[in-house]
């Protein structure tokens, strides 16, 4: 796509302030050394402003999320409340699924691949920093394109928008079939046009997110320092890899199966619709085809993080490495083979559901490998209870108790009582927050220092991870009983008399004490950005090679391209042997190779929005949509021509470090 | 695994010598793989619930879709050879090869668009049940590959007008467009073959 | 990004190479049209309906195969591009013929739909 340069531009100035911006292909000038803060954010094609822009995106949408929660959960509290209506307790629960899955767990975990892969491996940028930006942009552009419906439903509050043409009558903006929206409720009969923002939304995210994915393996694959072999990466860029290569190989089923419930709902097709013969039992299998990928992608970074916090405050080496990696990879390839166990009370015959049952069992075994592991690496180490390493800790133990329900829901006879009940809240829960919650906290504890500079200040995250644990156990721990009581998910009410009053009333309250701890957590992050003392390049004597670039890192990365000599390369530098440190490659005097910033990625995803509230506010009979669709369309392939005719440009940087 | 690496003093280290692009191409391609695998199976899944809800042999034309499948192969066979060409560095020759490949690529969007049109008049529609609409999604998406592979060759000849290229650069930017194109072609061989053949076994006054 | 394509070996830029891949290539276009044409006349010839699957199914994956290995390289490329293409090859080919036999007609076929007569 981004075609080549032809020749290089060199310029022998030492001083940054001395850059002017050159002259695209397309006779353009190129919004490089821009003065202006929004032009060099907005343009930007650096892989740690991407990530920051990621994480501040995710941070902003997991506080939507929860506050949805939060919502949920008061409902909930009392018996027979009337707080919100059936309708909107439908678009709650299907909102707070789908926004922190998709706009809060994916981007937090795209944020730290952007920041942290290119420092590890010792690269200057991904392999394709343009699309990188593009992945960024068009994860913005379905965000907005999911939540859409939040601003006609408030139109509609006040009389100003009512659904007229396909779906006439049909007044709900969002989404509000559940998470996995599954057919026929998803049909034009049965709901509004919610859920063509939902697919239009979905749809652009998950062009986002292969884009992404396909960068960071060419990435991972192509970009490594010298001497940064397969086996001495961290674990954490390995479980990118994985990770990445799941969104190559589960994305396409839900992108087939969205595009075919599209069908469905403009053109009367018969893919899912019952009428004509469609079997909606087909779109549970396209779904969790890409779901059950889905829920390693949101897990195996989390794992990742905790694989690099656990050693640098244990002073010793992951405990066997190889096989933390194999299992990761494991984990992932196992993950395509049991998507039929979201469906054991859907009849799939007697071999099949033995068949699921038993993968599904088998995953049981990477990852108890990977928890003796994280045992095994505290085991006998000088552990250091800093932050990171708290979040850490809780993170191996609330996940084991998210993964010890989901060992009963393989078992398909248990899964047939469990089916839809509280149960599953329960064991979904304990391994998102439990789980992958708990281990991007510890991520962003261990390493904010190194992307703001800045250090933590105080004690305040001690009472973040007891709050946020306590809360979390208060809250779904309950959610089991209930569950077994025979509590169903996704009631908007209950009546008194089942024995459900204590145990909701008990789970509202630790929402709550959980909610109080990710504010204190937003409060901490304010403190460390407002008025942190500098962080140092390595304040946790920590090991992988991003802690030997200056915090935070210069935009060039490594004035100098390393030669990576062993794993855990900061590591050896401190205290291995001479043989093992990092080296330097010599100066070349042509200096780093920077490549342009670019407007194109950004006009391209751009283009997405029309393209997508067009498709969907047709459904709502809004004149002129088609034409709307139509103009982004024309927008995204405009803009990626001018893409690839503008070329890569690129310029020269020359630090002082580097001839130092 | 890294030796050529150590010796390159540039910020790009290629540790398996693979280059960017060509990478990126087939990763995306494996990923087709999976979608054209959802479309295929979707059809085969609702031919196989439904067998009897339509009889396609009155409709196919066995004739017209071989010769759109060797088209298409023949167009694929010119694509190589515009990619060998590119390789040696002979712009003139990539060129014509490359016009060929279009030609050909444009007959073959002609004979699906005849065929819709056929259909249509016939009556099986997206609206005509599951074979309908299973039928025309999977041909049509990937008739939508077959145009969107002209549009980039069309950029390839505009990119290459002048006859001033970076010879490493474009023999690797025609690759990574010789593989999308070959993979448009290698999802027509099969289907070729689980759409349209396997209909007519049994049916053509042959063995029953 | 690159800033010099000096540090990447070219892909076989020497001329004996890509003449030896020329008559490569015009061998397998002549055999995949050869292999399209026997295809064509078989369904209409008196074998039994098993034989004819079969042979159809093995040609058709000849000829898929073919096209990967000479027309795009892969056999003269590196393992890993092998492998990008044929992980997805395999996740793709092992879930749905998984799905094929999932969704059998005895299980998710209610005979009650109108307009659908069961097997």
């Amino acid at each position: 796509m981004s075609s080549t340069i032809t020749e290089t531009h060199t310029q022998h100035t030492g001083a940054d302030s001395a850059l002017k911006p050159e002259r695209s292909q397309l006779g353009l000038l190129r919004p490089d050394h821009s003065k202006s803060v929004w032009i060099s954010w907005l343009t930007t094609v650096d892989h740690k402003k991407i990530g920051v822009m990621y994480g501040a995106m995710a941070l902003f949408f997991l506080l939507v999320g929860g506050f949805e929660a939060l919502v949920i959960r008061t409902q909930l509290a009392i018996p027979e409340n009337d707080l919100i209506s059936a309708e909107r307790y439908n678009q709650l629960f299907t909102m707070h699924g789908t926004t922190m899955i998709f706009l809060a767990v994916m981007p937090l975990n795209a944020a730290f691949f952007n920041f942290l892969v290119p420092l590890q491996i010792g690269a200057r940028d991904v392999a394709f920093p343009r699309i990188n930006s593009f992945s960024l942009w068009a994860f913005v552009a379905g965000a907005l394109v999911i939540n859409f419906g939040w601003l006609l439903e408030a139109l509609e509050m006040f009389g100003l928008f009512n659904a007229s043409g396909p779906t006439a009558g049909m007044n709900d903006f969002v989404p509000a079939m559940g998470w996995f929206g599954y057919a026929p409720i998803t049909g034009k009969e049965f709901t509004g046009a919610g859920t063509d923002f939902w697919i239009m939304g979905l749809q652009i995210l998950g062009i986002a997110s292969l884009t992404a994915a396909m960068n960071f393996v060419v990435t991972i694959i192509n970009m490594r320092a010298p001497g940064m072999k397969m086996m001495r990466m961290p674990v954490f860029t390995w479980m990118t890899l994985v990770v990445s290569l799941l969104i190559i190989f589960a994305f396409p089923a839900i992108t087939v199966a969205l595009g075919q419930l599209m069908f469905d709902r403009l053109f009367d097709t018969s893919f899912f619709a019952t009428a004509g013969g469609g079997q909606p039992i087909l779109w549970q299998h396209l779904f969790w085809i890409f779901g059950h990928p889905e829920v390693y992608i949101l897990v195996l970074p989390a794992m990742g993080i905790v694989s690099e916090v656990l050693p640098a405050f244990s002073r010793k080496p992951l405990f066997g490495y190889a096989i933390v990696v194999f299992s990761g990879a494991v984990i992932g390839f196992l993950g395509f083979a049991v998507w039929s166990h979201h469906m054991f009370t859907t009849g799939l015959g007697k071999v099949a559901t033995a068949a699921f049952s038993l993968l599904t069992m088998a995953i049981a075994v990477p990852t108890g490998v990977k928890i003796f592991n994280w045992i095994g690496t505290l085991w006998g180490g000088r552990v250091r209870f800093a932050p990171p390493m708290i979040f850490s800790l809780g993170f191996v133990w609330m996940f084991m108790m998210g993964g010890f329900s989901g060992i009963m829901h393989s078992s398909a006879p248990a899964d047939a009582q469990q089916q839809d009940s509280y149960f599953v809240i329960a064991h979904f829960h304990y391994v998102a927050i439990g789980g992958i919650f708990l281990a991007v906290v510890s991520g962003i504890y261990f390493w904010l220092p190194k992307i703001t500079g800045k250090m933590w200040k105080g004690n305040l995250s001690t009472y973040v991870a007891i709050l946020s644990t306590v809360g979390l156990n208060i809250t779904f721990f309950p959610m089991h009983f209930l569950g077994l009581l025979g509590m169903p998910r996704r009631t908007h009410t209950y009546l008194a008399g089942f024995g459900w009053e204590t145990y909701n009333l008990v789970c509202t309250i630790g929402a709550y004490i959980l909610a109080t701890g990710i504010f204190l957590l937003v409060v901490d992050m304010i403190r460390c950005l407002r008025s942190g003392e500098p962080a140092g390049d390595d304040p946790w004597d920590a090991r992988t090679l991003e802690w030997s670039t200056t915090s935070p890192p210069q935009v060039y990365n490594f004035a100098r391209t390393p030669v990576i000599h062993a794993r855990d390369a900061h590591w050896e530098d401190k205290y291995g042997p001479e043989s093992r440190h990092t080296t330097y490659e010599a100066d070349d005097g042509h200096g780093i190779h920077m490549p342009s910033n670019s407007w194109m990625p950004l006009i391209a995803s751009v283009g997405f929005i029309p393209l997508g509230l067009g498709l969907s506010l047709m459904q709502a009979g809004v004149p002129f949509m088609g034409y709307m669709a139509i103009f982004g369309l024309i927008t995204i392939f405009s803009a990626v021509a001018l893409w690839a005719i503008e070329g890569p440009g690129g310029y020269h940087l020359h630090p002082k470090e580097a001839t130092a | 695994m890294s030796t050529a690496a150590d010796a390159s003093a540039h910020d790009a280290h290629h540790n398996l010598m693979v280059d960017n692009k060509k990478l990126f191409m087939w990763l995306f391609l494996g990923s087709d793989c999976m979608f054209f695998g959802t479309l295929i199976s979707t059809h085969l899944i609702y031919r196989k619930l439904y067998p009897e809800e339509y009889d396609p042999t009155h409709l196919f034309s066995l004739e017209l879709t071989s010769f759109s499948t060797f088209i298409l192969l023949m167009s694929s066979f010119l694509m190589a050879l515009a990619v060998s060409a590119m390789h040696k560095g002979e712009l003139k020759s990539f060129r014509r090869n490359v016009c060929g490949v279009i030609f050909f690529g444009l007959i073959f969007l002609g004979c699906q668009v005849y065929e819709f049109t056929e259909f249509v008049h016939e009556g099986l529609t997206l609206q005509s049940g599951t074979f309908g609409s299973t039928f025309f999604l999977l041909t049509g998406t990937h008739g939508v590959h077959v145009a969107i592979g002209v549009i980039w060759l069309l950029c390839m000849l505009f990119y290459t007008q002048n006859g001033k290229v970076d010879a490493h650069e474009s023999a690797v930017d025609a690759e990574v467009a010789g593989l999308y194109w070959h993979f448009v072609d290698i999802v027509w061989i099969i289907i070729f073959t689980v759409i349209y053949l396997i209909e007519f076994i049994g049916k053509t006054g042959g063995a029953h | 990004m690159k800033d010099s394509p000096l540090d990447i070996p070219l892909p076989s830029i020497d001329k004996s190479g890509e003449n030896k891949k020329y008559h490569a290539f015009v061998n397998l276009a002549l055999i995949l049209a050869a292999v399209t044409g026997i295809e064509l006349v078989l369904v209409y010839l008196p074998f039994s309906i098993a034989f004819v699957y079969s042979v159809l199914i093995a040609l058709s994956l000849f000829k898929f195969i073919a096209v990967i290995a000479w027309f795009m390289h892969l056999i003269y490329d590196k393992l890993i591009l092998t492998l990008a293409f044929g992980t997805g090859m395999a996740i793709a080919t092992g879930t749905y013929t998984a799905l094929l036999f999932l969704l059998g007609s005895d299980r998710v076929a209610p005979v009650e739909i109108p307009g659908i007569v069961p097997m």
